[in-house]
């Protein structure tokens, strides 16, 4: 079952549906005057923590949870930064929701804002939406002009004042102390951890760090429910401790070879298969898909036979992949040469690597190198074993990197040489007869327009 | 006590003791490598130099849980428990990583590079990188750009550590260097128009792990295997900085900093770092010489000087002096502890009743503390702490060069004997006149000056990396060296020709003198014994 | 030395100083102040670098440091009236993205980064624009130009009107 009715995109397709009185004849501010009249911010952190919801910007850690990691009675200034910095190559719901539904993005930030004492909420937006900018900047008006934000808020004690701050186009600002750093006007290099943004953050004072679409899924609970809530998904894994569950409606971005691509709304734990063939049409052109990104490129990818992996949290990580990520899926039909992807994925990491470790810096920077100069005919096969060790030695889980940038690069490389080595090969020795088989040290190619 | 197990041997370390792992490591004689990582500078752990293994010991079973990946040492705390592991393969495996990735773009110019030879890319290398090149070859040259007057870029050897910057934004509070680009274009720069021009510039230099950045004044200089180094203190200020004096053959070829977590941490400024050259400047004073009677050499007029041999000084200089009178002596504070003590002696064994004062102090400016606490001091000299200390032992103490001035022009003295060794011009004519009518005036200075055309016996001082002996600073720190390089051919330290005054036996013997000042003076108390690297507070011992 | 010209306009200053409040510390204005100054110059000279740090109690080489990191500031010259972003990221890619971005600076006569020489265009390339469902799209001042063609993205950038 996976066509039931959308929720968190239920103002896509509806006339004025960005506006103010269009959200509140669906039901909009409702849940928020409610909460502000009889509930405590204790109460917000708890119906938050037991809905199970899992941060949707990427690494699907517990939003409550995250709350909770703040200090008790701190005197504040608290912040909330809310993470609009979406980059990740295949991913475009965070702007689905700022451009269709933005006051639906409010309401939950109000009510995370008040869930954790903050006062001042940041929206960290990516250069690249201008018309998010102008939806949000005229929803916050709005809300403004309706008392949902200012001083008092609807008769209470609680103050909020929510700003936009305008990226500029770097992907690293959307891991959280990267963007904490950049709001802060320097350099956005991630910050060693700990303290965690939850103790110090931005402007070191005590900080929470969300996702657009998060923020949206707690204005859904608060409105129709945490029961509601976690009937949708794939509930936890009785055999695995950790596995907390997927719960909730989680926007898909569906893009690449297929007829339609788009945004889609679907119950965490859709396959792949069911994704691209259900909801976009299948894949474009009547081929077939060679391989799909099941998250955003950085989680890397999986095989046309592996296309039945549920999309949830724990799903692509079992068939090798990085993760669920974004839940941006890219299908990548049968006719693309597979080294032509890599190329174009370590092209992306050595532009957006924040060149702050030695092993990321280097390692996107020297990966696309390699592709490089296989592109041009004068690979090795000695370099995919030189990739796949960059690949598996360089990021935040083998411990060389600060962020996790570093992984999100290295991932695509590991599944593409793991899972398409002998197309690789075959690459390799056709483009470089005479030298495929050679060992030695290799001159580097004159760098060619990598910006 | 806290006990941190480093590759299965047991160190205990202080229980108010903040470590981080390279530091623990360290006590157990394990070298973990690291380039961003530098004691007074904030933590970035961006290197990845620095990946070990850690662990947790519980105290109730003893058992070990380990972190299932690679840790930064510098940004990993040393507690009780913690255990470390520095030589795994995974660790070794790392390391080699990180060697290999830095030297991709590297161009390895060793062989024109200043910094080869105490260069953390190589020496880490040699130590933890692997023999093959795996990476594309890059050609071999490095784009060079100055950023400051002082200071030089070579862009490509940089590595990206960005001690420099963090050091200008912390320590000098000045914020000239920035880092450009991002990734693998990043590149160290000023700012066009605002180079790198402040008081400690020098530093970064010293910080540089690799052969990045580069001091015009040593650039091409010496290879620095030639170089011999001495523990000596900054003669410069009052701050008495500990520093290491870099020489070859009785060439002083720089000046670094020497770590003292009491007087200077790891920092010198630019003034103590390039005040060396006066040791080599041609117009220093080479000889002893006295005063020609014949025509032409009236006092205050071209003075002409005969050499006189070391060994008649000792003997004619005292016999000049007594003959003369009544005796004034200025103590320079340029002068050592011990050199202070030995001339106080011998001019009351001339004259029982000798004026004995502290000599010029020099002043330029104010002090001047930087936003991470380095202080320059406008008191240009090393020792006025340490020489006051010492007239006061001959009841002498408070006595200023003013008053001795003022003494000697008023004509209550008939002879006098001024200490200098000043490495800038300090007296003017005027003030010089006040010496003009003595029937004997001795001038011990590096240079001439206004005061020695109207002297007697004109003597040769040593410079600062000359001399042996102790120095008390503007915290009452007393920090005691040997001499780094030979005073030149000719030139007798002040400390010899005191020592042979005193009739002393052998080789000038400054550790026997300061013993003995130590033994006759609770003030000097904490002088005894063999004196630490970061030397000593006197102040601690009178406490005591 | 950079000559002590004043750059930045009253207004832009008071534009910039309209934002102080938001912040606790004048640093985090670094960023607004930077696109405040390229909304108008569409570039950002060393000269206003050394403005806005004075205006924020920074040095030049702590703006600048900032700036350069995001690469999206050009400091020679101003970029073109119209700023196209092409996208060359997967999703466009996959669609076609490249031979957007190959044709447009062809028949623009200019290398990806530059302007035309009557400084209308500038063509850049970009990573995701977020705009996949539209692959291959161009970002062309405030304007998604969406599913394009070569030619598509010809036609609207090099073949409209000049006003």
């Amino acid at each position: 079952m996976t066509s039931s009715t959308p929720v968190l995109l239920e103002a896509v397709g509806v006339p004025d549906g960005h506006t103010l009185a269009s959200y509140r004849s669906r039901g909009g501010y409702a849940p928020l005057e409610k909460i502000l009249a009889e509930k405590q911010p204790g109460d917000v952190v708890e119906m938050v923590k037991s809905s199970g919801l899992r941060g949707r910007g990427g690494a699907g850690f517990s939003t409550g949870l995250k709350w909770t990691f703040l200090p008790k009675d701190h005197p504040g200034p608290i912040y909330l930064c809310i993470n609009a910095d979406e980059s990740e190559p295949g991913t475009f719901n965070n702007r689905i929701l700022m451009e269709d539904d933005p006051h639906q993005v409010i309401e939950g930030i109000i009510l995370s804002a008040y869930a954790t004492k903050a006062s001042t909420a940041y929206i960290y937006l990516r250069y690249e939406y201008p018309q998010s900018w102008n939806r949000l900047q005229a929803a916050i008006d709005e809300a403004y002009a309706a008392g949902y934000l200012g001083k008092g808020i609807r008769g209470t004690n609680f103050s909020l004042d929510i700003y936009l701050h305008r990226g500029a186009a770097a992907y690293i600002c959307g891991e959280e102390t990267g963007l904490i750093e950049s709001l802060e006007g320097k350099r956005a290099w991630p910050r060693i951890k700990p303290p965690f943004p939850a103790i110090e953050g931005l402007f070191r004072k005590p900080t929470v760090v969300n996702n657009i679409e998060t923020m949206a899924c707690v204005a859904q609970i608060a409105r129709r429910g945490v029961e509601w809530f976690k009937s949708i998904g794939v509930p936890a894994d009785p055999n695995n401790p950790r596995d907390p569950g997927s719960y909730g409606p989680k926007l898909y971005c569906l893009s690449g070879h297929v007829e339609k691509p788009g945004c889609y709304e679907a119950p965490l734990g859709i396959t792949a298969r069911q994704l691209i063939d259900e909801h976009g049409g299948g894949v474009w052109k009547g081929r077939r898909a060679k391989a799909v990104i099941p998250g955003g490129i950085s989680m890397g990818l999986m095989t046309e036979s592996e296309l039945d992996t549920p999309l949830d949290f724990a799903g692509p990580g079992k068939v090798g992949c990085l993760g669920l990520g974004t839940a941006a899926v890219v299908v990548i039909d049968e006719t693309v040469s597979i080294v032509d992807f890599l190329h174009n994925s370590c092209r992306f990491f050595a532009h957006e690597s924040c060149g702050q470790c030695t092993p990321c810096r280097e390692g996107t920077s020297w990966s696309l190198r390699m592709l490089e100069r296989i592109r041009a005919g004068k690979g090795r096969l000695k370099d995919l074993d030189l990739l796949l060790e960059l690949g598996q030695t360089m990021g935040m889980m083998p411990g060389s990197t600060i962020c996790g940038l570093a992984d999100g690069a290295a991932w695509p490389i590991k599944n593409a040489i793991k899972k398409f080595r002998g197309e690789f090969e075959d690459y390799i020795k056709r483009t470089n007869p005479s030298g495929w088989m050679v060992t030695d040290p290799v001159p580097a190619l004159q760098i060619v327009g990598a910006h | 006590m806290p006990t941190v197990i480093v590759d299965g041997q047991e160190i205990e370390i202080g229980a108010d003791e903040r470590l981080n792992c390279i530091e623990a490591a360290r006590r157990a004689g394990k070298e973990i490598p690291h380039y961003c990582w530098h004691p007074g500078l904030s933590v970035v752990a961006s290197c990845r130099m620095c990946l070990i293994e850690t662990g947790q010991r519980d105290a109730a079973t003893g058992k070990v849980t380990m972190v299932p990946k690679l840790v930064p040492g510098c940004q990993t705390p040393a507690k009780d428990g913690t255990v470390i592991v520095t030589d795994s393969q995974l660790v070794k495996d790392s390391r080699a990583r990180v060697e290999e990735a830095l030297l991709i773009d590297h161009p390895i110019d060793c062989p024109i590079c200043d910094k080869a030879g105490e260069c953390l890319l190589q020496d880490y290398h040699f130590e933890h990188g692997q023999a093959e090149r795996r990476a594309d070859l890059q050609p071999f040259t490095s784009r060079r750009r100055d950023v400051g007057p002082t200071v030089t870029l070579f862009v490509d050897r940089c590595i990206m550590c960005t001690r420099c910057v963090r050091f200008t934004r912390e320590v000098s509070g000045t914020s000239e260097l920035m880092v450009t680009s991002r990734g693998a274009k990043e590149e160290i720069d000023v700012f066009p128009g605002h180079p790198l021009d402040n008081k400690l510039s020098g530093n970064v230099v010293d910080l540089c792990p690799v052969g990045a950045l580069g001091d015009k004044d040593f650039l091409y200089q010496q290879r620095v295997w030639f170089l011999k180094r001495e523990a000596n203190v900054c003669g410069g200020c009052a701050a008495g900085c500990s520093i290491h004096t870099e020489h070859n053959q009785d060439t002083v070829y720089r000046l670094k900093p020497r770590e003292n977590p009491h007087v200077n941490k790891w920092w010198i400024c630019d003034d103590g770092r390039y005040g060396w050259h006066h040791l080599h400047d041609s117009a220093r004073l080479l000889e002893a010489g006295h005063r020609e009677a014949a025509a032409g050499s009236h006092r205050g007029h071209a003075p002409v000087f005969a050499p006189v041999e070391w060994a008649d000084v000792v003997t004619r200089l005292r016999a000049d002096l007594k003959q003369a009178g009544r005796l004034a002596v200025a103590v320079s504070p340029m002068l050592t502890v011990e050199e202070a003590w030995m001339l106080c002696a011998i001019a009351r064994s001339i004259d029982p009743e000798a004026f004995l004062a502290a000599g010029f102090v020099p002043h330029v400016g104010e002090d001047e503390t930087f936003p991470g606490g380095f202080t320059i001091r406008a008191e240009k000299c090393p020792n006025r702490r340490g020489v006051e200390e010492v007239l006061s032992l001959y009841g002498a103490g408070g006595r200023s060069w003013q008053d001795l001035v003022k003494h000697v022009a008023a004509g209550q003295a008939d002879a006098a004997w001024i200490t200098a060794g000043y490495p800038a011009p300090w007296i003017d004519d005027a003030a010089a006149a006040a010496f003009s009518d003595l029937r004997c005036l001795v001038v011990q200075d590096l240079f001439d000056s206004p005061l020695t055309r109207h002297a007697t016996w004109r003597l040769p001082a040593a410079g600062f990396a000359e001399r042996a002996g102790t120095w008390v600073n503007v915290a009452h720190r007393a920090q005691s060296f040997r001499q780094a390089i030979r005073a030149p051919a000719g030139v007798w330290p002040e400390g010899r020709l005191y020592w042979n005054m005193l009739g002393r036996r052998g080789l000038y013997d400054p550790v026997a003198v300061r013993h003995q000042i130590a033994e006759s003076s609770a003030s000097f108390a904490a002088l005894a014994g063999e004196m630490p690297a970061v030397g000593v507070d006197l102040r601690i011992h009178q406490l005591a | 030395m950079i000559a002590p010209r004043k750059v930045l306009t009253d207004e832009m200053v008071a534009k910039i100083e309209a934002l102080a409040p938001r912040y606790p510390n004048r640093r985090a204005l670094t960023l607004p102040a930077l696109h405040i100054v390229n909304a108008e110059l569409r570039h950002v000279p060393l000269e206003a670098v050394v403005e806005i740090a004075a205006l924020l109690g920074l040095a030049p080489a702590e703006v600048q440091d900032t700036l350069t990191f995001y690469q999206f500031f050009h400091q020679e010259k101003p970029h073109g009236k119209v700023r196209a972003f092409v996208c060359r990221s997967v999703s466009c890619a996959l669609r076609g993205g490249e031979q957007v971005l190959e044709h447009l600076c062809h028949k623009a006569g200019i290398q990806p980064y530059g302007t035309t020489a009557d400084g209308e265009l500038t063509v850049e390339p970009a990573e995701c624009l977020g705009a996949c469902d539209f692959a291959p799209c161009i970002l062309a001042n405030d304007d998604l130009l969406k599913n394009l063609t070569p030619e598509a993205a010809e036609a609207a950038l090099l073949r409209k009107p000049r006003s």
